[in-house]
């Protein structure tokens, strides 16, 4: 019985700890709204998408993208990249081609860390003059970027084969010391 | 190394870190979403990847949790009978937190890569993840604090239980902290009490899944000990499992409640998130009874002294928590959609 109270003493030291710790408002985005709306028919190309969200966006370069695929389902029609303004995401976009509908799909990072993507449609009802952007602004603005934080990065496995040496290595290395033990 | 054998029930870990995984899988199939056209999609090894890594980190935090917790259980007065069963749970829960802490770590390198499709993963990128998301700093003092319970336990392998129990036990739940503030938890208005809610989640199913791990693997077959720490840990249990329950429902309906676009009860059904709270309730009373079962018909026979079929009611019970794991671990990643 006085472990068990003893045990208990140290859960609520933790929690105590927990809630003096209690970190900054962190949540998962949802989107609220949109222009164009969702579903939403135009007669002629927005100047620039708009994504809301319920709470601010986590800004930062390239962590956020929105992707406009026209009705052929191959051509991206933002400009440039995804900009965020507090809980707002928007893309500039090029003038629009063939009447039919458009895909918004967009991908942010949440306050919380996870990133949150979705997709809305709207339908241009008629055609205007525009071109889909050339492939290598398409590249720039949602492909591998050529930043300087990414140079000398290694694939994901070579991190996860790394991990097993480092924790075959501690293994090795605590069970020597511990076996010291008479 | 042990100069006493003593009988282990080892395989009942196991069903609990495969079960754990099922759960992820099953989850990641209820959760999964159809790829956005135009946007580039991380790796398959980091999509699969992240949620098995989250959760064997998981199952290494609740193992480390309840065997640093099993000292506490057994109690002090039978030294002589306890220490050989110590001295191996001293050992794995060593291991256990080394791995604790790898994982946190590997999961880390994950996260960042997921944020960065397409692209291999720097150091500098790494860093950078640390510096902007809250979740690469939570992780970070994960893996410090497991480092931290991997040295403690390193040193009690050597000293024996000179280390105080309560300070690994403490050092091993405060170590379960950092990530559940940056999981969900909205910033509405209840904020604070969603957080300390959580934690108090995330503790509870700790103590009691690895508690009852620890006890069963290695008490089970040594009947005084059993008959000492099973009353015990069956106290324990029944507070976990009150926490658990209320902090689970009270979140799970925050989060759906502040869904802008789904009233709550259809929100249950019809989003991917609200099917999972709802497999995970199921979990819960499957639980609830079979906790019942151990503790009014088996716990009897055990205070006594007479052998019963523990191993198996409590390997289905460590089956069920594992499951819950595996779809916590997708619960607090997958949008209210």
């Amino acid at each position: 019985m006085r472990a068990l109270g003893r045990g208990l003493a140290a859960l609520a030291v933790a929690a105590v700890a927990t809630i003096s710790l209690a970190g900054p408002a962190l949540a998962h985005n949802q989107l609220v709204s949109s222009t164009p709306g969702d579903k939403a028919s135009v007669s002629t190309g927005p100047s620039t998408v708009e994504l809301t969200f319920d709470q601010p966006v986590q800004a930062g370069e390239n962590l956020n993208t929105i992707v406009v695929v026209g009705p052929d389902g191959q051509g991206q029609w933002q400009s440039g990249k995804a900009v965020v303004k507090s809980n707002v995401v928007s893309v500039a976009m090029r003038p629009l081609g063939p009447a039919g509908d458009y895909r918004v799909g967009y991908r942010i990072l949440s306050a919380d860390g996870h990133s949150v993507s979705g997709e809305v449609k709207f339908t241009l009802t008629a055609a205007g003059t525009g071109t889909p952007a050339p492939a290598d602004e398409v590249a720039a603005s949602s492909g591998p970027a050529a930043s300087g934080a990414d140079e000398g990065g290694v694939p994901v496995w070579v991190w996860i084969a790394g991990a097993v040496v480092l924790l075959g290595a501690g293994v090795f290395f605590a069970l020597r010391v511990g076996g010291g033990q008479t | 190394m042990t100069t006493t054998r003593t009988t282990t029930y080892p395989g009942i870990a196991a069903v609990l870190v495969v079960s754990a995984i099922v759960g992820v899988l099953v989850g990641l199939a209820v959760t999964a979403a159809e790829p956005v056209p135009g946007l580039p999609e991380p790796a398959v090894v980091v999509r699969v990847g992240l949620p098995v890594v989250r959760v064997l980190l998981d199952m290494a935090a609740v193992t480390t949790v309840g065997l640093c917790l099993l000292p506490l259980l057994i109690g002090f007065d039978r030294p002589k009978l306890a220490e050989p069963v110590l001295v191996g749970a001293r050992r794995v829960a060593m291991l256990s937190a080394l791995v604790w802490a790898v994982a946190a770590l590997v999961a880390l390198v994950l996260q960042t890569a997921e944020l960065r499709p397409g692209k291999d993963v720097s150091a500098a990128a790494v860093w950078d993840y640390v510096g902007t998301v809250g979740a690469g700093k939570a992780l970070l003092f994960v893996a410090a604090f497991a480092l931290l319970s991997f040295a403690l336990s390193l040193w009690s392998v050597r000293v024996g239980e000179s280390v105080p129990a309560e300070l690994r036990a403490a050092v091993s739940l405060f170590a379960l902290l950092p990530l559940p503030v940056t999981g969900h938890a909205t910033n509405w208005r209840w904020h604070d009490l969603t957080m300390i809610s959580m934690e108090l989640h995330v503790m509870s199913a700790a103590a009691w899944t690895g508690g009852l791990g620890a006890v069963v693997v290695l008490l089970a077959a040594n009947r005084t000990l059993l008959a000492h720490a099973l009353p015990r840990f069956s106290k324990l249990a029944t507070i976990c499992l009150v926490v658990v329950a209320l902090t689970g429902v009270f979140n799970g309906a925050v989060e759906l409640a502040v869904n802008p676009h789904t009233p709550l009860f259809e929100a249950l059904v019809s989003t991917r998130y609200g099917v999972l709270v709802l497999l995970k309730l199921g979990c819960l009373v499957a639980l609830a009874a079979l906790g019942a079962k151990i503790r009014w018909r088996l716990l009897p026979a055990i205070t006594a002294h007479r052998g019963t079929a523990l191993v198996a009611w409590a390997g289905v019970e460590l089956a069920i928590m594992g499951l819950a794991f595996g779809f916590a671990v997708v619960l607090t990643r997958a949008p209210v959609s």
